[in-house]
């Protein structure tokens, strides 16, 4: 009985807490609105300081997406000694295919590399001068998806140590130097992204201070009829919030326009070079990410500025 | 029967300044209405401060509902004043929210549900004969409608204690006694009202127990006291 009493009590209280914040979620909503233009160059800026990072975040995917389509061409070459016979070296390759890690193997013959070599180089005649075939067979082997650059070179480490095998190359260098680049360039946006976050905290620190300092006698008539600060404060936290959602709105706007700007010259682009690659736009887990950033940061900026400004206000 | 608010030998002195209240010993008994009367400066809008704890005391104990005020931490102001219904010269009303908020708002501080709201604001709205105007926003009411919309404020959560500081220093003579009236029902009905005012005309025609200051000290505590007030002014 008492058990069912108290229970109720707490239900209760949950419903009245969640009807209060129903109800503040939507009382600053209709503070904003009744201030559209205020509101919106707050946003604004917000959402030009969000979209900076979202913005070099998109691009950065789709350079990384780029790169990681042309991680097929990621394939060593295992160059194997003249001495192995072509039926060997077919073994071989299926060994080799069926290790862990290898996506697939290809066995070109001395004799293949060379029609190969004569078709592609253009020094056929050339070669008809030599007496025998100088190419020597190679065996291509491409690792499978998703394997670390560590692996990979574990791998051909490996296989450059067979007895048949005369030499192993690993012919991504320019890979590596990509991934360099985008590493580089992945961490240089984190980096901004963190000063920018500091600028839309003290950009929405600074309008709740404005919009406090507006609203001074509406505080002190609220502490005069008793509201504890955890009252007051609470609506200027959903203000923040809202500030917050607002700018990730105006930012993913931003970035939606600028990569559509973009298609049409990168689709000319990767035509030239034969590429059917298209810029795709921020993945949904990006967008997500946006409104998570945007709505934290602008409620951290309320927080931040409001309980050291309402301790300010005291009714005399 | 038990003081609802006493003072014990109460000084009160601006920080660098002079005592704006000096030895004031007096108490108001459950259920009682009192005016405090004085010139301006005489320290009557000092008490209010005090038991609304908006100042604190220098010296001295105040004890309201028997709680000590000297104890209570800042945190639990809030709670305090929750128990309490004040009504101030301007009114103090939000003049961006209708009436009805205006009312419903020491409801919603204290989390009271929406339906329970809507029904005791109307009932506040109703005491003070405003029930039409709950959708107008205060900046078009006269002055008197604005005064009772803030006792309705005040009365709304029924508090034991009404505190009103120069409740009628912006209305005319006929709306004024109108407000004095209003006090005077909650009175009946069991509420303690305190009252500063310098209004001596309403105060003969309500008749009430007067605290008349002069330079912070108490120069007349009258039981009944509106016939000696007018030598008193002088």
């Amino acid at each position: 009985m008492a058990r069912a009493a108290e229970t109720d009590l707490r239900q209760t209280f949950f419903s009245r807490q969640l009807e209060e914040h129903a109800r503040v979620f939507f009382f600053s909503l209709g503070k904003l609105w009744q201030n559209p233009v205020g509101t919106l160059l707050t946003a604004l800026v917000i959402g030009i300081t969000l979209a900076l990072p979202a913005g070099l975040h998109a691009l950065i995917s789709n350079v990384d997406k780029l790169s990681y389509s042309w991680e097929g061409a990621a394939q060593s070459s295992l160059f194997l000694k003249d001495s192995v016979s072509a039926q060997r070296g077919q073994d071989l390759a299926r060994e080799i295919a069926s290790r862990p890690g290898v996506a697939h193997t290809n066995y070109i013959s001395r004799d293949q590399a060379l029609a190969e070599f004569r078709k592609l180089s253009g020094f056929g005649e050339a070669l008809d001068i030599l007496d025998n075939n100088p190419l020597p067979a190679v065996i291509t082997v491409t690792p499978m998806h998703k394997q670390s650059r560590e692996q990979i070179n574990v791998l051909v480490k490996d296989l450059s140590q067979l007895p048949e095998v005369d030499m192993a190359k690993l012919d991504q260098k320019w890979l590596e130097r990509l991934y360099g680049i985008i590493e580089f360039l992945q961490r240089a946006v984190m980096v901004v992204a963190v000063l920018l976050s500091v600028a839309v905290i003290v950009t929405v620190a600074n309008t709740i201070r404005l919009d406090i300092q507006a609203r001074r006698e509406e505080i002190v008539v609220m502490k005069l009829i008793g509201a504890p600060n955890s009252f007051i404060r609470r609506p200027f936290l959903y203000t923040g919030l809202w500030y917050g959602f607002s700018g990730s709105l105006v930012a993913l706007l931003f970035v939606s326009v600028g990569l559509a700007a973009l298609t049409a010259p990168v689709q000319n682009l990767a035509g030239l070079y034969d590429s059917n690659f298209t810029l795709s736009g921020l993945s949904f887990a990006a967008v997500l990410e946006v409104f998570a950033a945007g709505i934290m940061l602008g409620w951290l900026g309320a927080f931040l500025t409001v309980s050291r400004q309402l301790s300010k206000i005291e009714p005399r | 029967m038990t003081d609802i608010i006493q003072f014990h030998d109460v000084s009160h002195r601006y920080i660098g300044g002079h005592d704006v209240l000096s030895h004031v010993s007096f108490g108001i008994k459950q259920g009682e209405m009192v005016f405090l009367t004085g010139a301006s400066g005489a320290g009557k809008s000092t008490i209010l401060r005090l038991v609304a704890l908006i100042a604190r005391a220098t010296r001295g104990q105040i004890h309201v509902h028997g709680q000590s005020l000297a104890g209570l931490k800042p945190r639990h102001i809030p709670a305090y004043r929750q128990r309490l219904g004040m009504v101030f010269q301007d009114f103090n009303l939000l003049n961006d929210r209708t009436v009805f908020d205006n009312v419903a708002l020491p409801l919603i501080i204290r989390g009271h549900s929406h339906r329970d709201v809507g029904r005791q604001v109307r009932a506040a709205l109703d005491q003070v004969d405003l029930l039409d105007k709950e959708k107008v926003y205060p900046l078009f009411l006269s002055g008197g409608e604005q005064q009772r919309v803030g006792i309705a404020r005040a009365v709304v959560t029924k508090p034991d204690l009404l505190l009103a500081d120069e409740p009628t220093g912006n209305l005319d003579p006929e709306m004024s006694l109108e407000v004095m009236r209003i006090f005077e029902r909650f009175n009946q009905v069991g509420v303690s009202v305190l009252v500063a005012t310098h209004a001596i005309d309403l105060i003969r025609a309500i008749p009430h127990r007067v605290i008349h200051l002069e330079h912070g000290r108490i120069s007349l505590n009258a039981p009944i006291g509106v016939r000696h007030l007018g030598d008193a002014h002088g």
